[in-house]
């Protein structure tokens, strides 16, 4: 309200106006703008965290806060009116800092930066700094707001992860027995070390960027090796194996290869690490090892092969001393005793049986030298090469039956041929024997008075198997063994003559020819022998 | 001295001869129940002339047919003539030959004269070595 006195021309007072104006308005503006203000003041007051004061345009300190406070170890009011540079080293003071920083400010109104501030004590901070100019609305700068926050403890954070960063990539750049690099999501090399320079032949320079697919053989790119294996780390965590990866040389190493998909602490997917180690020499010290297994195996197979032909040796040595001592020494002893006979007869001049003395030992001579040729003709057996040609079975059969042409006239045998195999395959000369001798042995071991011979020859498993059978008087099932024998026999000489060694000869040429001979028999109702020819296989020793 | 009765097998007839001469000239020593061929020949006597039996078995070892091995295998195994021992006699002095007879069960070996008209003094060797070695029980000696 404005009263003003009203006056005349005369200087006369004539009245009052009274001017009523509301200003209740203007008064609640005034009080919610300091309300405002107290509210900001208050809350300015109170941040802890971060000191906040005001400059005046000079860089004197006009207000303080909690945070301030807290932070550089001042009250209000030891610091209110002072200048700011109180907070910076003794290096910032003498660079002019401070009012370089406050210039700044006004020209572009605000400065903010990092560094090492100063407390009270004397301790320093690192400090988070934004000083900001303040105009009024004239654009007059009235002054500066100061917001610090002490990043120390983060600063030291940092610094530690970066250190033990800064450690642990040291550490994995100088490993020489490892390659171990990284790698970005689709696979290209984003660092390597010491070792992967070393086993894989490439530098730094050389590799970074590159796809780490260059370390694998043509055909592994092919079947999308690579791929599949950063997929298989992606998928299940990590991927290892153990293979043949190349050189920069082109030259190839057996590598052991971790492969391991990485993840931020955010669960964010980074890339992968490669972990390579070089065991080619173990790979070859393996494959010589197996090498020189299998060079063992072999000299033990070989060894083994001697020896059976050593010891089968052996038993034929063993077989033809006891033929020596026995069967030889037998018709020599007989020559001997008869001649001393004769001797004795002479000296008593008795002259009678002197003949019977001289043909019995005619008769023992002949025998001795019987003896002898079947040794040496199954000792050629023995030694001899095998002839091995192909010849028509029944070229085979005909020619054994013409060798034995005297007595099948004179037996008058009734033959039977069923021969189902074209050709077979041996020593001729031997074939024949064989067959010969078994067929002999039908015509002579017979009592019938029609004999009969069957001549089978048929395909069994892929070999030819023989049979010979004859109705003949048979042999007991406890001598089927032993026909096999050298000079083996199991009738007299008077009864059935021979020398006991056409089935010894028999069993040797199919031995040679890696077959088996057999017998079947019933006594008195005939035999048959079975052989085969090629049955066993060739590294089988006869 | 007692008379042993004694079974022969020798498949040389000739051997046989001089044989039988022999042990007609050490007589006394031993009664020849029979000079058979081969080991056949022996069991079958032996099946024949149940149950008389001789003290001893005097065996070649080469026969055809069943040879001296066989008659000590088959002989050990019949509880009537396991007890008879078996002496093989050959011309083989070779030591395998002969520990494989006495592994099998042969009560002695001999090996044969040089030659036939030495029979004497074998049979009187024979003799003194189934003494020696008490191969006949002395129970069985008559009274």
């Amino acid at each position: 309200m404005t009263v003003t006195p009203v006056f005349d021309e005369e200087q006369v007072c004539t009245g009052y106006t009274c001017l009523l104006r509301d200003s209740t308005a203007v008064l609640e503006e005034t009080i919610r703008l300091r309300d405002n203000e107290e509210r900001y003041r208050l809350m300015v007051e109170g941040v802890k965290e971060y000191a906040i004061f005001l400059l005046d345009t000079g860089g004197h300190i006009v207000t303080w806060n909690e945070g301030a406070q807290r932070t550089k170890g001042y009250s209000p009011d030891e610091i209110v009116g002072k200048h700011f540079s109180i907070f910076y080293t003794a290096e910032d003071l003498e660079d002019g800092k401070p009012a370089r920083e406050l210039k700044i400010a006004i020209a572009t109104g605000k400065y903010e930066e990092q560094g090492w501030r100063v407390k009270k004590d004397g301790s320093v901070f690192w400090a988070n700094v934004v000083i900001t100019a303040l105009f009024n609305e004239r654009n007059e700068h009235i002054g500066f707001s100061k917001v610090t926050r002490d990043l120390t403890e983060t600063k030291y954070q940092q610094e530690a992860l970066r250190e033990s960063e800064e450690r642990y990539r040291s550490l994995v750049e100088q490993v020489g027995d490892y390659g171990i690099f990284m790698m970005d999501e689709k696979g290209r090399i984003v660092s390597w070390n010491t070792g992967a320079q070393r086993i894989n032949g490439y530098t730094t320079e050389e590799i970074l960027g590159k796809y780490f697919s260059i370390f694998y053989t043509e055909e592994d790119i092919l079947n999308g090796k690579p791929d599949f294996e950063l997929r298989t780390a992606r998928t299940v965590g990590t991927y290892k194996e153990e293979g043949w990866r190349l050189r920069k040389d082109g030259s190839k190493f057996w590598a052991n290869v971790v492969i391991t998909a990485l993840y931020s602490s955010e669960k964010v997917f980074m890339g992968f690490s490669k972990v390579t180690r070089d065991l080619t020499e173990r790979k070859q010290a393996e494959l010589a090892l197996r090498e020189s297994y299998e060079r063992f195996r072999s000299l033990a197979h070989t060894l083994k092969k001697t020896n059976t032909e050593l010891a089968y040796a052996n038993q034929e040595l063993e077989q033809f001393t006891s033929i020596v001592s026995h069967d030889l020494q037998e018709p020599i002893r007989t020559i001997k005793s008869y001649l001393q006979l004769l001797d004795l007869k002479l000296d008593a001049e008795q002259y009678t049986d002197l003949k019977a003395y001289i043909s019995r030992t005619i008769h023992a001579a002949n025998r001795m030298r019987e003896l002898i040729q079947n040794l040496l003709h199954y000792s050629q057996l023995s030694r001899g090469e095998i002839l091995e040609v192909t010849m028509p079975t029944s070229e085979l059969i005909e020619q054994a039956l013409q060798n034995l042409k005297t007595s099948i006239e004179r037996t008058q045998p009734e033959i039977r041929i069923e021969c189902e195999v074209d050709a077979v395959k041996g020593d001729r000369v031997q074939l024949v024997q064989l067959l010969q001798n078994l067929l002999s042995n039908a015509l002579k071991f017979t009592n019938a008075e029609k004999p009969l011979l069957t001549i089978r020859c048929t395909e069994v498993e892929g070999h030819v198997k023989f049979s010979v059978s004859d109705n003949g008087i048979g042999i007991a099932p406890g001598d089927y063994a032993k026909v096999f024998d050298m000079f083996r026999r199991l009738h007299t000489q008077k009864e059935y003559p021979g020398t006991g060694i056409g089935l010894t000869i028999c069993k040797k040429i199919v031995d040679r020819h890696r077959g088996t001979i057999w017998l079947e028999s019933e006594a008195g109702q005939g035999t048959t022998f079975h052989f085969t020819l090629y049955e066993k296989p060739s590294e089988h020793f006869v | 001295m007692r008379t042993y009765t004694i079974l022969i097998a020798e498949n040389d007839e000739d051997e046989r001869f001089f044989m039988q001469q022999g042990f007609d000239e050490a007589s006394g020593l031993f009664a020849v129940e029979a000079l058979v061929k081969n080991g056949d020949a022996l069991l079958e006597w032996l099946t024949l002339n149940a149950p008389r039996r001789p003290d001893v078995i005097l065996s070649d070892l080469n026969m055809p047919g069943k040879n001296g091995y066989d008659v000590i295998n088959e002989l050990k195994i019949q509880p009537l003539y396991a007890s008879i021992p078996v002496i093989i006699t050959s011309t083989s002095p070779i030591q395998s030959t002969i520990e494989r007879c006495l592994t099998l069960g042969a009560a002695d070996y001999i090996v044969k004269p040089e030659t036939f008209i030495e029979y004497g003094p074998f049979v009187r060797e024979l003799h003194q070595r189934i003494r020696t070695k008490q191969l006949i029980p002395d129970a069985e000696e008559p009274s």
